[in-house]
């Protein structure tokens, strides 16, 4: 525990001391104000109820919305892994008495904290809202949720991707790559006509399970389906760090 | 009491070749032993096996009596590894780097801030504690790396060429902290560099080409090799005739010329056995009348036996 507190912590220093982190936020802040400015084009209009529209439309109503998880996930990962192979440095790491396992979790934690506080960071958009309208709390929050359960699962992605290569900029690639079939998943639905089928890809869609969070249902299933798509990535990148032929 | 590294059968494949083949060797508990080699040789491979971070094809390490493969971790606790290639954070302040690695380590968090400044202190770091990794020469990101290596109170060092980009005055500092931490401390010290071997460990494991070809003392390395004995000698006269006649003296093997200079001829003559031939030397030059101008016996180096040891084989 105390290991993986003192990796997470350096995680975090090294995003803090990175322009990437910097770089990611402003481009992040950029679109979500951007969403901010569109939802509030849509609630001019008088006929519109705000609890009902706000959270639906800003989690996952909105093109930016996804555009926004697709670049920022393979970003906060891009380096954990590959950086550390291309300077060597993971020789140092997995020589220390440390279990690889603390390693891949402190590489996925430090990067899904940055995410999480820049999603926080859009908790102001709704602070403004609600000194100019009264509306329910709940899908927001809901909505956070699930923004950062997603964001979750795509950023073990990302660990994955950047423990498979030296190469920052092809870790990134791979994510990107993955992160989009993980999205068009749903698309699939259209050339389907057997029901069963039809079903299983949409339980698999990433897209289709975020509209519960965003509508202020509490699903246990899409938040079982982000954790234990999470936990595989994970899984999958501690055996990666554990084969010998893919350590350095 | 377990021996400090015990390596039996340790055999490494590659796709591409063999890096190490069926080596074998100990270090005792408190001992300071040199692993020596040609660039290529297998050492690097070695050593990280040893500390776990790679897995051999077959083979058995223990460490202080664990095996590597089954107590990794309670062996990664017990060795300080310096790595070949020096990669540190370079956001990271020094002072800050070595915390967070003494915490990796397992140093308790109230005797931390006083261990890492031990650590300074031995690695000369004290003047620049807060200064960027990634703003440090060469020799100071060394020192760093050593640091690093001893913050958690190891028992067994395994460096691996922990002297490579250091300048002179800092090799002769670093080579004094082994030496010190060698009283209480065993080290395992890769290296090319053969003084170094000489005066800082007691014995020597000599790997070329993934093979084991001698662990003896540098003292009883050289004594080896005294069976031949080279003697150099300058000799004003026609080259051709200084060749053949050196040749008939007894108990020489072989003549090499050396060059020559101002009608003298140097040549270098091997010679085995017992037989002195630096007086038969004397006589043939006062027969043939030939002016003599130096004669001299060469000491073997470790040098020598490790040129022998690793082309010879």
């Amino acid at each position: 525990m105390n290991n993986l507190f003192a990796l997470t912590a350096r995680e975090l220093k090294s995003l803090w001391y990175s322009p990437v982190l910097y770089v990611v936020g402003a481009i992040f802040l950029l679109l979500q104000g951007l969403v901010f400015w569109l939802l509030i084009l849509l609630l001019i209009d008088p006929r519109v109820d705000p609890s009902w529209t706000m959270a639906q439309f800003f989690f996952g109503g909105s093109f930016f919305y996804w555009f926004a998880i697709l670049i920022i996930a393979p970003l906060l990962t891009m380096r954990t892994f590959s950086e550390e192979k291309r300077t060597g440095s993971i020789e140092f790491l997995l020589t220390a008495p440390v279990t690889d396992m603390q390693v891949v979790l402190s590489k996925f934690l430090g990067a899904w904290a940055a995410y999480i506080v820049l999603w926080a960071a859009t908790a102001a958009y709704f602070l403004v809202l609600r000194m100019l309208t009264p509306f329910d709390w709940g899908p927001v929050l809901t909505g956070y949720l699930g923004t950062w359960l997603l964001g979750g699962a795509l950023i073990a992605v990302g660990v994955l991707a950047s423990s498979l290569t030296r190469n920052q900029v092809i870790a990134a690639m791979l994510s990107f790559v993955a992160v989009l079939v993980l999205f068009s998943v749903g698309i699939l639905d259209v050339f389907v006509k057997d029901p069963e089928a039809s079903k299983l890809i949409q339980y698999c869609s990433f897209m289709e399970h975020l509209r519960a969070f965003s509508k202020g249902i509490l699903d246990t299933r899409p938040i079982m389906f982000y954790l234990t798509f999470t936990g595989i990535c994970l899984f999958l990148t501690q055996r990666v760090i554990a084969n010998p032929r893919w350590r350095s | 009491m377990p021996l400090a590294i015990e390596v039996t059968g340790l055999t490494k494949r590659y796709d591409t070749g063999t890096a190490l083949d069926d080596i074998a060797f100990s270090v005792q508990p408190g001992e300071i032993m040199g692993f020596l080699g040609p660039n290529g040789a297998g050492k690097t491979t070695a050593l990280r096996i040893l500390t776990g971070m790679l897995a051999p094809t077959s083979g058995t390490v223990r460490i202080d009596g664990l095996d590597v493969a089954d107590k990794t971790l309670e062996v990664r606790r017990r060795i300080g590894y310096m790595p070949e290639n020096v990669a540190l954070y370079p956001e990271l302040r020094i002072q800050e780097y070595l915390h967070y690695r003494a915490q990796l380590k397992g140093v308790p968090g109230v005797e931390r801030r006083r261990r890492v400044q031990e650590v300074l202190e031995q690695c000369a770091l004290t003047d620049v504690p807060r200064k960027l990794i990634g703003r440090l020469s060469k020799g100071y990101r060394q020192r760093v790396a050593l640091a690093d290596c001893l913050v958690g109170k190891p028992r067994i060092l395994i460096l691996d060429e922990p002297t490579v980009g250091l300048d002179p005055h800092q090799i002769r500092q670093t080579r004094e902290l082994i030496t010190q931490l060698g009283r209480t401390t065993t080290i395992l010290l890769s290296t090319h560099i053969l003084p170094e071997v000489e005066m800082t460990c007691q014995r020597v494991t000599i790997i070329n080409q993934g093979r084991i070809v001698a662990v003896d003392t540098p003292s009883q390395l050289r004594q080896r090799m005294q069976g031949t004995t080279v003697v150099r000698v300058e000799l004003k006269a026609e080259p051709s005739a200084v060749q053949h006649a050196l040749r008939q003296l007894p108990g020489v093997v072989q003549v090499s010329l050396r060059g020559e200079q101002q009608g003298y001829v140097a040549c270098e003559l091997q010679t085995v056995g017992e037989a002195d031939v630096r007086e038969a030397l004397y006589q043939l030059a006062v027969a043939q009348r030939w002016p003599l101008r130096e004669l001299t016996q060469s000491r073997v180096s470790l040098e020598d036996v490790f040129i022998h040891l690793t082309t010879h084989e």
